[in-house]
Formats: C-alpha cells, sequence, structure tokens
C-alpha cells in the first residue's frame, strides 16, 4: 500500500486525483502549498511525492531541491505546462520522473509503481558487489560508493546506473533507457534520461566535462565504460 | 484563425518544385535591357529636341549667312558695275558706232565675274552678247533707273539659273556742283552660279554642324536618362525586397522632383503596408497566445476530471440505466477534450516555433512497429506492413512516432481496409538519399475538392460527418512534425482507388555517422 | 496617342514613324525651304554712275531733245564748229554780245535757235526728235536777265500751243545756258504774247 503524498494547488485537481489513487489503492495524503507539503512529510513519511510544478508561494523546483537535499525519497513531477523547459528544470532539481496533465488516473498509477518497482529490482545471479575503478556498486543493499565514501543517489539516479553498469560498454539508446529504466511505453522525452545523466556525473564523475563512467556516444545513446 | 502570409511550408514535393521558378523567371526577363524602355525613349527624346534645336539654328544661321553673302556678292558687283561704268566717257547723244567695244570691255571687267552688259539710249540698243535685248531685264528694274535714276539691282531667276541684275543710269557733271541724266542707261546681267555654289556649301556645313551638335546631345542625354532610371532602378529593387518580405525597405529620397515625391510615396505606403502588417501579425499572435492560454487553462480542470472518469467508469455499473449511460458519456468526452486540448497546446508550439527537434539514431522499421504495438495495431489483421529491416534515420522518436501513429489512425477512421504502412529508401531529384514512408489504404480515396486542405486545421474532408475521433488537428501536426524533420508530406489518390499518404525526410549521411 | 502607343508592336512602327517624321518636318523645312537663291525685289543700291561727257562749256553748247521715252536728253553741241562742221548753225547777227570776245557760254539766243533748229543727223539717229514747232524768223530770240537772276526770253513763236515736252526742251536749254546747275527761272514769252515759267528740274538728286 504506497504512501503518496500529493502537493497540489488547485483543489478540484487535488481532489481528483486523490480520489482517483486512492480508488487504486494507495493511501494518498495532499496538501496544497509547497510549505505545507514539506511539513507533512516528517509527519507522513510518504514513499512517494507526487509534486505540482507550478506552486503559489514555494515553487515545485523550490520544493523538490529541499527533498533531494537530505533524502533519496521518489519524486515524480506533475506539470500542467507542456514546455519542455520546465520539465528540465524539474529533471535537473531532482525529480525521478514527470507526468503531464492532464492524465488518467491509470498513467498516474503506472507511473508511480514503476518508480517504485525500480527500488525492489535486484539483479539476480550476480555477485552483489561489483568494483568499477573508484566506484563500488552494492546490487543487494542498492548502495553506492566513491572510493569509499557513500554516495546519495535518486531512484532514477541509482536506477540508471545499475542498468549501466549491468551491461558495460554496452550502448544504450535514449529510448531504450526511457523503456527500461523509465518503463515508458509511449515515446517519452528523451532530454528526462540526459537530465538524469548529468546529475548522476555529477555524484560519480571526476570531471564532469569528462566522464568515466557514464560515456556519451553521440547519435546513439549513453554506456558504462570502458574504463 | 487570421490568415497571413506566413512564409508556406512545401505540403507537396511536387507542388513545391511547381512553384520555384515561377516568380523569379520573370524577373530575370524585366531585368533586361529593353528595346524600346524608358532609356530608349528620353534618349530619342533628347535627340528629338536636339535635333529640332540644331536644326532650326542651322536654318537660321545658313539664311543669315546665306543674306550676306548674297549681299556681299550683290553690293560687290553693284559697286564694280559703277565703278567701271564712271570710267567711260560718252558724246551725247551716243552713237551706235563703236558703243559694242566699250560695253565688251566693261563686261571682260566684271566682278565677282564677267557680265554682259546691255546699253539703252534713245532708241539704241546694244549689248557686249549676243543679243541686243536681255530677256532677264524686268520692266521694273528699267523703270527704276529710267524714271526714278537709281541705281538698282534684283535678282531673277530664269528657267531654274538665278541671275543678278543691275540697272545703271549715267549723268555727266555740268559743273563742279551739278549733274544731268545722260539719259544712257547701263545693265548688267550675270549668272550667279559661283553664289550658288556657296550657298549649297553653307547648306552642307549647316547639317554638318547639326549632326556633330546630336551627337554632344546623347551624352546630356545619357546623363539625363541615367538620373532618372537610376530612381526607378531603385524603385524596383524596392518593390521586389518588399515583395520578398522585407518590409521596412526604403529609399532614399533625393532632391523634390517627381522621382522624389514618386520615392516618398513608396516609403509612405511602405510604412503603412508594415504598419497594417505588424498589427496582423500582433493580432495573430494575440490569438494564437489565446488559443495557448485557453489549452493552457483547459489542462487545469481537465486533470482533475480525467483522474476521476475512471472512477465514474467503474461505478456507472451499480448506477441506474440512464445515470450509467451519462456518465459514461461524461467519461468519453472528457477522455476526448484531454486529447484535443493535449493536440492544440502541440499546434501552439509550433506555431510559437518551441517546437524542438529531438533526434536520436534510430531504426525505422522497428520505431514504425513499436508504433504499431503501443497503439495495439501489431496483430490488427487491417494494417500490413512492408518494413526493410536496417534502414537507420535520425528522426525523433516521439514525433515520428506521431506521424506515423496519425497516418495509420487516420487511415483506418476515414479510408478503408487493408492499411499498408511501406518503407524504403530512395534517391531523390538532387542525389541526397530520402526517406520515404508511404500509408496508403482501399477505401474511397479523398475528394479531389479536399486534397488541397486535407492538412489543414480541423479540415473535414466529409462535410456530412461533423465529428470525427480525431481531434482534427491530426494531419495538421503530422505536417508540422514532417515539416521539423526538413521533410515534405503529400497525400493523393491511388490510381486503383484509395488515398496514399506520403513522407518523405532527407536522410543526412553526414550526421548519422558522428 | 494613346498610353499603350510604345508597348504593342504595331503602336511602336507608328510612333517611330511619327517621331521621324517629327524630326524631318522639324529640321527639313525651315533648311529645304530657305534653299538656293530666289527672286528679290528691285532693290535701290546708290544714285547713278557719273560718266565723262566731255562738255566744256566754253565751248559747247547744251540742248535737249525729245527722247523716245517722252523725257528730254541733253546732247552736247559746239557752239563754234570747227571748219567745215556746222556752218548752218553759224548766225552772226544773232550774237548780241561780243562775238569775238574770249572764250565762254555761247549766247543764250544762239543756243535758243539752235535748239530751235531741230536734232541734228547723230540726234536723229539716238532716236531723238523735237517736239517745237519749226521756225523760220531768224531774228526774232531775245533774252533778258533780270536783276533777281530770272530770265526771259522772247520767242518768234506762239507759245500758248506748246506741249509740256516742248516748254521743257526750252526752258532746260536756256537754264543750263545761263548756269551750271541750270536751277534758274526761265520765263518764255511768244509772238501771241503768252507767257510760261518754270524750271528745268532735270538735276537727278545732287551730287555735288
Amino acid at each position: 500500500m504506497p504512501r503518496v503524498l500529493l502537493v497540489e494547488d488547485d483543489p478540484f485537481v487535488r481532489e481528483g486525483v486523490q480520489l482517483g489513487l486512492r480508488r487504486r489503492g494507495h493511501d494518498v495524503r495532499a496538501a496544497g502549498t509547497g510549505e505545507d507539503g514539506l511539513a507533512a512529510l516528517a509527519d507522513f513519511r510518504p514513499d512517494l511525492l507526487l509534486l505540482d510544478l507550478m506552486l503559489p508561494g514555494m515553487t515545485g523546483v523550490e520544493v523538490c531541491r529541499q527533498v533531494r537535499a537530505h533524502s533519496q525519497l521518489p519524486i515524480i513531477m506533475l506539470t500542467a505546462r507542456g514546455d519542455d523547459f520546465d520539465v528540465v528544470i524539474g529533471l535537473e532539481a531532482g525529480a525521478d520522473d514527470y507526468i503531464v496533465k492532464p492524465a488518467r488516473t491509470e498513467v498516474i498509477d503506472a507511473r508511480i509503481r514503476a518508480v517504485l518497482r525500480r527500488m525492489d529490482d535486484g539483479s539476480t545471479g550476480r555477485p552483489a558487489i561489483e568494483v568499477y575503478g573508484d566506484l563500488t556498486i552494492d546490487r543487494v543493499g542498492l548502495t553506492v560508493s566513491k572510493a569509499g565514501r557513500p554516495l546519495t543517489l535518486a531512484p532514477s539516479e541509482l536506477r540508471l546506473l545499475l542498468h549501466l553498469s549491468a551491461a558495460p560498454e554496452q550502448v544504450f539508446s535514449r529510448q531504450q533507457l526511457l523503456e527500461n529504466v523509465w518503463e515508458h511505453t509511449f515515446h517519452a522525452d528523451g532530454r528526462l534520461v540526459d537530465a538524469c545523466v548529468a546529475r548522476l556525473r555529477g555524484k560519480v564523475e571526476d570531471e564532469v566535462g569528462n566522464p568515466r563512467y557514464v560515456q556519451t556516444l553521440r547519435g546513439f545513446g549513453y554506456r558504462f565504460g570502458p574504463l | 484563425m487570421i490568415a497571413l502570409p506566413r512564409p508556406r511550408r512545401t505540403r507537396g514535393g511536387g507542388s513545391g518544385r511547381a512553384d520555384g521558378p515561377g516568380p523569379a523567371a520573370p524577373s530575370r526577363r524585366r531585368s533586361r535591357v529593353r528595346a524600346f524602355g524608358l532609356r530608349t525613349r528620353l534618349l530619342a527624346a533628347f535627340l528629338l529636341v536636339a535635333a529640332v534645336s540644331a536644326g532650326t539654328t542651322s536654318a537660321l544661321t545658313y539664311r543669315e549667312a546665306r543674306n550676306a553673302l548674297l549681299k556681299t556678292a550683290q553690293d560687290t558687283a553693284v559697286s564694280t558695275f559703277r565703278d567701271q561704268v564712271e570710267r567711260t566717257g560718252w558724246r551725247l547723244p551716243v552713237e551706235e558706232e563703236g558703243i559694242e567695244e566699250i560695253l565688251r570691255d566693261l563686261a571682260r571687267t566684271g566682278k565677282p565675274r564677267p557680265w554682259v552688259v546691255f546699253a539703252e539710249y534713245g532708241s539704241v540698243r546694244a549689248s557686249s552678247g549676243e543679243n541686243p535685248v536681255s530677256s532677264v531685264i524686268t520692266p521694273e528694274l528699267r523703270r527704276a533707273a529710267t524714271a526714278h535714276r537709281y541705281g538698282s539691282f534684283e535678282r531673277v531667276v530664269k528657267d531654274g539659273v538665278p541671275y543678278l541684275t543691275i540697272g545703271m543710269p549715267t549723268v555727266f557733271r555740268t559743273g563742279p556742283d551739278s549733274t544731268l541724266p545722260t539719259g544712257l542707261v547701263l545693265y548688267a546681267v550675270m549668272r550667279m552660279t559661283d553664289e550658288q555654289i556657296n550657298v549649297d556649301a553653307l547648306l552642307v556645313a549647316a547639317r554638318n554642324g547639326a549632326l556633330p551638335g546630336l551627337a554632344v546631345a546623347l551624352v546630356p542625354a545619357l546623363l539625363a536618362a541615367r538620373s532618372v532610371l537610376r530612381p526607378v532602378r531603385e524603385l524596383r529593387r524596392a518593390a521586389r525586397s518588399m515583395g520578398s518580405g522585407r518590409l521596412d525597405t526604403r529609399i532614399p529620397v533625393r532632391g523634390s522632383d517627381e522621382l522624389a515625391d514618386l520615392a516618398d510615396t513608396f516609403n509612405e505606403s511602405a510604412g503603412q503596408l508594415e504598419r497594417s502588417v505588424s498589427e496582423l501579425r500582433e493580432a495573430e499572435a494575440r490569438a494564437r497566445r489565446f488559443a495557448s492560454d485557453v489549452s493552457h487553462e483547459l489542462r487545469t480542470p481537465l486533470a482533475g476530471m480525467l483522474a476521476v472518469t475512471e472512477v465514474l467508469d467503474q461505478d456507472a455499473d451499480r448506477l441506474d440505466a440512464d445515470t450509467a449511460q451519462a456518465v459514461r458519456l461524461v467519461s468519453a468526452e472528457t477522455g476526448k477534450l484531454a486529447v484535443l486540448v493535449e493536440d492544440l497546446m502541440e499546434i501552439s508550439r509550433f506555431d510559437a516555433r518551441a517546437a524542438e527537434l529531438n533526434s536520436d539514431e534510430i531504426d525505422v522499421a522497428e520505431a514504425i512497429r513499436k508504433t504499431l504495438q503501443t497503439r495495439h495495431w501489431a496483430d490488427d489483421d487491417r494494417i500490413r506492413t512492408e518494413l526493410p529491416a536496417g534502414v537507420r534515420a535520425r528522426l525523433d522518436p516521439r514525433r515520428f512516432d506521431v506521424v506515423v501513429a496519425n497516418l495509420v489512425g487516420n487511415a483506418l477512421r476515414h479510408g478503408g481496409a487493408p492499411v499498408t504502412v511501406h518503407l524504403r529508401t530512395e534517391a531523390s531529384s538532387s542525389g541526397t538519399l530520402v526517406l520515404v514512408i508511404e500509408v496508403t489504404d482501399r477505401g474511397p480515396g479523398i475528394p479531389a475538392a479536399a486534397l488541397p486542405h486535407i492538412f489543414d486545421r480541423f479540415y473535414k474532408a466529409d462535410a456530412a460527418r461533423t465529428r470525427s475521433p480525431g481531434s482534427g488537428l491530426g494531419l495538421a501536426i503530422t505536417l508540422e512534425n514532417v515539416t521539423l524533420h526538413d521533410g515534405t508530406i503529400r497525400a493523393g489518390n491511388l490510381p486503383g482507388g484509395g488515398a496514399v499518404f506520403t513522407v518523405e525526410i532527407p536522410l543526412r549521411a553526414e550526421e548519422a555517422s558522428r | 496617342m494613346r498610353r499603350t502607343g510604345w508597348r504593342g508592336a504595331e503602336m511602336r512602327r507608328t510612333g517611330w514613324r511619327g517621331l521621324a517624321t517629327a524630326v524631318v518636318a522639324a529640321v527639313g523645312v525651315p533648311l529645304v525651304g530657305g534653299c538656293g537663291i530666289q527672286d528679290s525685289d528691285v532693290v535701290e543700291a546708290g544714285g547713278p554712275a557719273t560718266v565723262e561727257a566731255f562738255l566744256n562749256r566754253d565751248a559747247d553748247m547744251l540742248l535737249f531733245f525729245r527722247s523716245p521715252d517722252g523725257g528730254v536728253s541733253a546732247v552736247i553741241r559746239e557752239a563754234r564748229p570747227s571748219a567745215g562742221f556746222g556752218d548752218e548753225y553759224i548766225e552772226p547777227g544773232a550774237v548780241t554780245r561780243d562775238p569775238s570776245g574770249p572764250a565762254g557760254p555761247a549766247p543764250t539766243e544762239k543756243v535758243v535757235l539752235a535748239l530751235l533748229a531741230g536734232p541734228g543727223e547723230a540726234d536723229r539717229a539716238a532716236g531723238l526728235t523735237t517736239a517745237l514747232p519749226a521756225v523760220r524768223a531768224k531774228e526774232a530770240v531775245q533774252v533778258e536777265v533780270s536783276s533777281d537772276g530770272g530770265v526771259t526770253a522772247r520767242l518768234p513763236l506762239a507759245v500758248q500751243g506748246l506741249d509740256a515736252t516742248a516748254v521743257r526742251q526750252l526752258t532746260c536749254t536756256i537754264a543750263y545756258n545761263q548756269a551750271e546747275d541750270g536751277r534758274g527761272v526761265v520765263t518764255l514769252r511768244g509772238q501771241d504774247g503768252a507767257e510760261r515759267s518754270g524750271s528745268c528740274g532735270l538735276t537727278p538728286g545732287s551730287p555735288g
């Protein structure tokens, strides 16, 4: 029974989404502002944050940053604006996925389940701990450390790193990553991948401008290594 | 929607190519030098004026010169004749005997040329020539000489030959201060052939003078033509520049002549045109913003409604029949409304030029198969595919998905089964490789009247059908997406019936290999 | 001209032909019209020519006879004929002044008598005649010079019936005999008692 915290300023949308998700079996708490949402985090301890980008007062992007500062709580952005720019800003702030409003409840539910499922998708038949250069990846404990220092990775970042490192030196196109990592059945924006890669590089790479672990093959996609 | 002269995107490759050379060809023809253009006419007018003035001047000069020439000749002749006569001596009465000898002496000394001298005294008639009496001397000259006793002359043209005739009455001295007519009158008759030649020479000279004058007049004529033609050329260039969309084109106004007025008027009109076009553009931008804002505003309430449609659908079974029907209707229409708003948003992004291309190198056949799969058309027996493997292209996967899905969906809705999706590559006329996707159906085809509008927004080919399952924006969005890929799309009918939509997107080998 | 005159091929040709005609008319007419030498009116160009007539006032006398055109013409005749020439003109009895005196104009009476005798052979050959009647009496000419310069001549003929030419012959002959410019007033008195006065008036302008 996933616990979902919904931060949405429009009462009608708040009601509707709450109603739909409850019917699908989620435990939903709703907040009208970013401040209320942050306050409810400690009390409600949600499994996932459903965050509207356009909020009065503190914006969704700001809320996202504050949450990411000390937590790996999965975050899905709700965006009423179709503007790609906002999506990119939100993704750079640390959101794991996004949903464009209006969306059917089944879509929202599918996204929520996809993001949550990642967290307990362990790999089978592999050594639990793999070392690549300075990076140590624990596929069972789902932790990553660099030179002995643990890294705090957002769920999408961790999932992406696990997926890429499971097949070192294999090139994955953005579409493949969207399907495999984010479980987007419809063609989604490739920049979801780009933003996540950028965030991941910021945490694992020594030089962001000259990546060692997550490499780009222009026009084709991304790959892990070769080191 | 306000129709504006927006740069028209090519919809069909064929029509686009036909448009190309059209406006360029006449302009090239126009720029050639014309045989009877303004320059020629100006030159002709200038030369005419120069010819008239040179001719008139020549004529007047000639007339003056001829008169002066004749006067000199005549005066010389008269004074010479008088001098000659005054050197002669006569006994009174004049005796016929010996007179001819004196006359011949006189005739020999004629100036500027020999003349025939006639003498008349009483009944005596004598001459230096063969006939004692001249047929050239007129009664008027005779009367002037005898009655008025003046020395006088007269030009006579006889049988085309001009003669100068001089009548000279004579007197003798009766004392130091007094004279008395002798009654003797002497006449001189001289052919003016030499003078005629002089006159002819003068005529030629005048003519020769006029021709160089005309040649000299050519220079200011060319300059004048240039000064007139330069503003005209500028005007033409400006008009062409305006026609190609640069509405801020203005002409420098020089001086205050009619051409400057013309330039002024042109600038004014251009200014007005620019103003009204920019007003229209603003109006169009407002309209677009409005459409965009409206769809934005619609999304929030729709978000709430769409979230609860599932609840409605699930609980409808438990309601009574009428309520259930109403609830299902609201749910279904909410879904359609969401699609429509989404499409409107997409169109707004194209209109605002905010649409971006996020290209990836993809396997085209794979992408098409995936599109069919996600729409649950993969196992649909109404759809056949001819997708050769190994065709890779650099495309925006999301947009390409929209293109294929819209075309297939459109064929399924409006055409007849089977719908065929055909993929191939071919070399275009310019030599580059082109990706070609054809979607054909076996339906009734597209009415000829609808073909030009098939990609218009909300255009319904079948007027009887007031609503279609689509938003009415599907093909318009398809067109925009193809255009964003620098591709073309065209609609047509197959010879055997059925519609065919052909998408052509150039393959950029150099980009794909990077 | 139509506005499209310069455009169409047909109009164009007409336009240029019109232009050519205009040029020819504008340039040619004044030139051609003024070409060559034309007839002229009679133009006066100064006075008559003065010729040498060998007049010796001391030896010659001027007689005026009728010329074929109706005017009078002067002839010069020696007053003192040389030997063998003009014997019939010598009328010693008529000379009242000193006939053998120093050279001078011939006596007017003698000159008038010579005139009355009519044109000589040479004169007649040149077509000169006289309007005066033949006179037989040889003594009847008397000339008086009044104090104011006027001359009165008594003539042996009837003055009344003389025509204008005859009067002029007499007047001019007497006047030019009296003065070299012939300007004096002459009164003719005939046997019939009639008198006619006048001046010669033959002077053409006055060159001197």
